[in-house]
């Protein structure tokens, strides 16, 4: 995940918008143009056959990923992937948000939630694989059991945090549940759930190869791996390119998500920095 | 005013806290009554319990003992009956909504259509001076305005009292005058009861047409003072009546002794 930063720019309006989108997509563009110069240099002279130059890999890519590898690997990875992002924000925001009011139930389970937090996802492939067998399921599981624990907790964080003056305004207006929950509780949370996705966002893309490696016919981690141990290099590469890709993908929809749903967010912020 | 009815009526209202060096009596003895139309302030020395009998007054607090009746019947809870107006607009406005968002919330769960739902806003935010600005976010004005947002979700909520915590206290001097005008008014042409808590002496005097002086805490009510100035007010002309200064130096004079805590003599027996 190394795009986070690009995807955040760019917000003002103002005169010269055109040209200052020209800048800024130079300035994005400029060092990785140059990273891969320099590297191409190094390959040509490098005899080491594990560092193909960038025009190898980028024919493997070509050759490899567009075609029928991409119905057979790389869409059911995205399938698994998006399937265990979804499942990771329903099940962290549902259950934080029901943590978060309940203060008991907080004090109860907080010690607990950080261990889980703390156990590294990985280990938990071949229990998860005993318990219901080498499937989607499993990798979806796997995913949902290391992506959800950012999104849980700040969840809980930010529902806890509810504001005590907004929360007096719901009661002297006798807001009903639902409305509390729609118009108060998730809003108020918003910035500290969206915090949490984009945690759990890397979190489940690690997870998604990882689980294909151990255990899989299909997807892009089984696929890296099968490349691996052929000495395919230049095609493993291309999977490793296509990895960041789908990263850096997941970012810019995340960070289009966000703008949407955070705009009172950063206008308020905005409006007090002034 | 003989011919109004009682709306507000609070008996031996008495709030204590229990903290961790024991208790603390915030609210000794609280009695008055307000009529249905009347524009009442409340003024006390600073951290004489204002904000907790408010609390008590909404439905937001339980009273250690006591009565608090609205109508007749006694409050338990937050009420229909009531709307307050918080001192922190920032705090009490939701940013994610929109103005009108914001003025439209409570109506949601009421059984109105959509027609007299969207007229009822329309009309408060007119009433306020903010028609124009139903769908910019509350962040997006002045402090000022804000506030006026509060008024307005109020206003459209339909209460037979409006609860005003030291409103414009975070405002500034020229916006505040603008404000107290806003209160006039609204109590004027709209009839509206309206329970009104500040610090501050002058605007006390000002805007209501009774002052109740709190004593320090424990609080209990030190004076009923009827305000007889003329009801058409305006900022320039009735601050320069002698009446006025004379009725604000009074006011002054009791906040004073309140602080000192040698009105003992007022205290009612328990």
């Amino acid at each position: 995940m190394t795009a986070h930063t690009s995807s955040i720019t760019m917000t003002r309006r103002g005169p010269g918008v055109g040209s200052r989108i020209v800048a800024s997509f130079l300035y994005a563009l400029g060092l990785p143009f140059l990273l891969l110069v320099i590297w191409a240099i190094a390959a040509t002279r490098s005899t080491n056959r594990f560092f193909p130059d960038p025009l190898t890999i980028f024919k493997a890519f070509v050759d490899t990923w567009i075609g029928p590898a991409f119905v057979e690997d790389v869409l059911p990875s995205l399938y698994r992937l998006g399937l265990g992002i979804l499942a990771s924000i329903v099940v962290g925001v549902a259950v934080g948000t029901v943590i978060g009011l309940v203060r008991w139930l907080r004090e109860l389970l907080e010690p607990l939630l950080e261990f889980f937090r703390a156990i590294p996802p990985p280990v938990l492939i071949p229990v998860v694989m005993l318990l219901v067998g080498i499937t989607d399921t499993m990798k979806v599981v796997v995913i949902v059991s290391g992506a959800v624990w950012p999104i849980l907790l700040n969840t809980i964080e930010g529902v806890r945090a509810t504001d005590s003056v907004m929360t007096e305004t719901a009661n002297s207006f006798q807001l009903t549940w639902w409305e509390r929950l729609r118009f108060l509780v998730l809003p108020a949370a918003s910035p500290r759930i969206m915090a949490g996705v984009r945690q759990g966002l890397s979190v489940a893309l690690i997870l998604m190869v990882i689980s294909e490696m151990f255990a899989s016919s299909s997807g892009l981690g089984y696929r890296i791996a099968y490349f691996q141990r052929n000495y395919l290099i230049a095609e493993m590469w291309s999977g490793v390119l296509l990895l960041g890709l789908v990263g850096v993908f997941l970012a810019v929809a995340f960070g289009l998500v966000e703008r949407r749903v955070l705009r009172w967010y950063h206008g308020l912020r905005e409006v007090s920095r002034a | 005013m003989p011919d109004r009815s009682t709306l507000l009526r609070v008996e031996h209202l008495r709030k204590v806290y229990e903290s961790t060096n024991g208790p603390v009596e915030a609210i000794g003895d609280i009695n008055f009554t307000m009529h249905a139309g009347e524009l009442v302030c409340i003024v006390g020395p600073s951290g004489c319990g204002k904000t907790t009998l408010l609390k008590c007054l909404a439905g937001l607090l339980r009273p250690t003992s006591g009565l608090v009746e609205m109508d007749g019947s006694p409050v338990t809870g937050p009420s229909p009956a009531m709307a307050v107006v918080f001192q922190e607009y920032g705090r009490s406005l939701y940013p994610w909504l929109t103005v009108r968002g914001n003025v439209e919330l409570p109506l949601r769960h009421k059984k109105l259509s959509r027609a007299d739902r969207e007229k009822l806003v329309t009309d408060a935010l007119e009433a306020v001076g903010l028609g124009h600005a139903a769908r910019s976010h509350p962040w997006q004005l002045s402090g000022g305005m804000q506030q006026r947002v509060a008024i307005a979700r109020a206003i459209a909520y339909q209460p037979e009292i409006m609860i005003m915590d030291e409103p414009f206290a975070a405002v500034d001097a020229q916006t505040r005058a603008d404000l107290e005008d806003l209160v006039r008014e609204l109590h004027a042409t709209r009839n509206m009861s309206i329970l009104f808590v500040t610090h501050d002496i002058d605007e006390s005097v000002y805007l209501g047409e009774r002052v109740l002086v709190l004593s320090k805490s424990p609080t209990w009510v030190q004076e009923d003072l009827a305000i007889d100035l003329p009801s058409e007010r305006d900022q320039i002309t009735t601050r320069a009546l002698p009446r006025f200064t004379e009725l604000r130096t009074h006011v002054y004079d009791q906040i004073q002794r309140a602080k000192r805590g040698d009105a003992v003599a007022a205290q009612p027996a328990h």
